[in-house]
């Protein structure tokens, strides 16, 4: 099981990657590119809270495929969404 | 302590229980954010409202005492497991505490902002009224699991000291709490960070 010594390290991660991402922020990058690299590092930030704060490293690897597959698959279908709103765009009155 | 049947292997009935739950949360939220995401992407006069400070600051504070609020949690879950219980009574009045803190500068959030003139039908700024709405959804929606964290550590703590409850029903309710911090972590770049102007 983890020790109090790796939480912390974890726990000081994660407050680096949030600094990261506000300095990403304000850096004037594309928002296509913002988007992409805050959605990356939000990720990043959840694996790692799944694996050691929510102790999905150490349960039964069933636990993840049970779970894991069936959440990752209902938001990638949620992608669907992003044709229509840039459809939607098109149809404002000027 | 007698482990109850469970239908994944070793892990504990009511462990799988909460993480089905947690599943179904995170594809609520996953949809209320894909929500946000599209309402952005069709409107053609978006405003952000963030300024570095005080609202991004604010919102970092926040970030940094739920991700505290999460060690705390599992400083709790550690002390029950080894049957230090004071320690774990501590470490869960720690925890219930820094919610209660991340609640209160949330609530002192959205005073500021409505005092603005924000809502959700309203932009002070004269821009889409979607941005008041989907931000009081969204965060509000978060707001509400943090409140309800804190209730349910609040009652799993008097009855593990009471020792009504053991060291699992703690474990189960910091799941919970991390889930909840696990959401914020989406929340603060896309619904903040995404609406800061410089």
């Amino acid at each position: 099981m983890p020790t109090a010594k790796l939480y912390v390290g974890i726990w000081l991660g994660l407050i680096a990657i949030v600094a990261i991402e506000t300095v990403l922020a304000f850096s004037h990058l594309s928002v296509g590119v913002m988007v992409a690299a805050l959605l990356v590092l939000a990720i990043v930030e959840a694996g790692m809270a799944l694996r050691y704060f929510m102790h999905l490293k150490y349960e039964p690897p069933a636990l993840f495929w049970t779970l894991i597959p069936a959440i990752v698959f209902a938001l990638l279908m949620m992608n669907q969404v992003w044709p229509d709103a840039h459809r939607l765009v098109s149809l404002h009155f000027p | 302590m007698t482990l109850e049947p469970s239908p994944i292997g070793a892990v504990q009935t009511k462990k799988f229980v909460m993480w089905l739950f947690i599943i179904a949360d995170a594809a609520t939220f996953g949809a209320i954010l894909f929500g946000y995401g599209y309402l952005r992407v069709g409107s053609t006069n978006w405003t952000r409202p963030f300024a570095f400070s005080p609202s991004i600051i604010n919102g970092l504070v926040m970030t940094v005492v739920l991700l505290t609020s999460s060690l705390t949690m599992l400083f709790a879950v550690s002390a029950a497991q080894s049957n230090r219980k004071t320690d774990a009574i501590r470490w869960l009045g720690a925890t219930m505490l820094l919610g209660l803190a991340f609640a209160g500068l949330h609530i002192r959030e959205w005073i500021s902002l409505i005092g603005e003139g924000w809502a959700p039908g309203a932009n002070p700024l004269g821009g889409s009224t979607l941005v008041g709405a989907t931000f009081f959804s969204i965060t509000g929606l978060h707001l509400l699991h943090v409140i309800s964290g804190v209730i349910a550590i609040a009652v799993i703590t008097m009855g593990f000291n009471r020792g009504r409850w053991n060291a699992s029903y703690v474990e189960t309710t910091g799941l919970y709490w991390h889930f909840v911090d696990l959401v914020w972590m989406f929340v603060f770049p896309l619904v903040y960070l995404l609406n800061a102007h410089s």
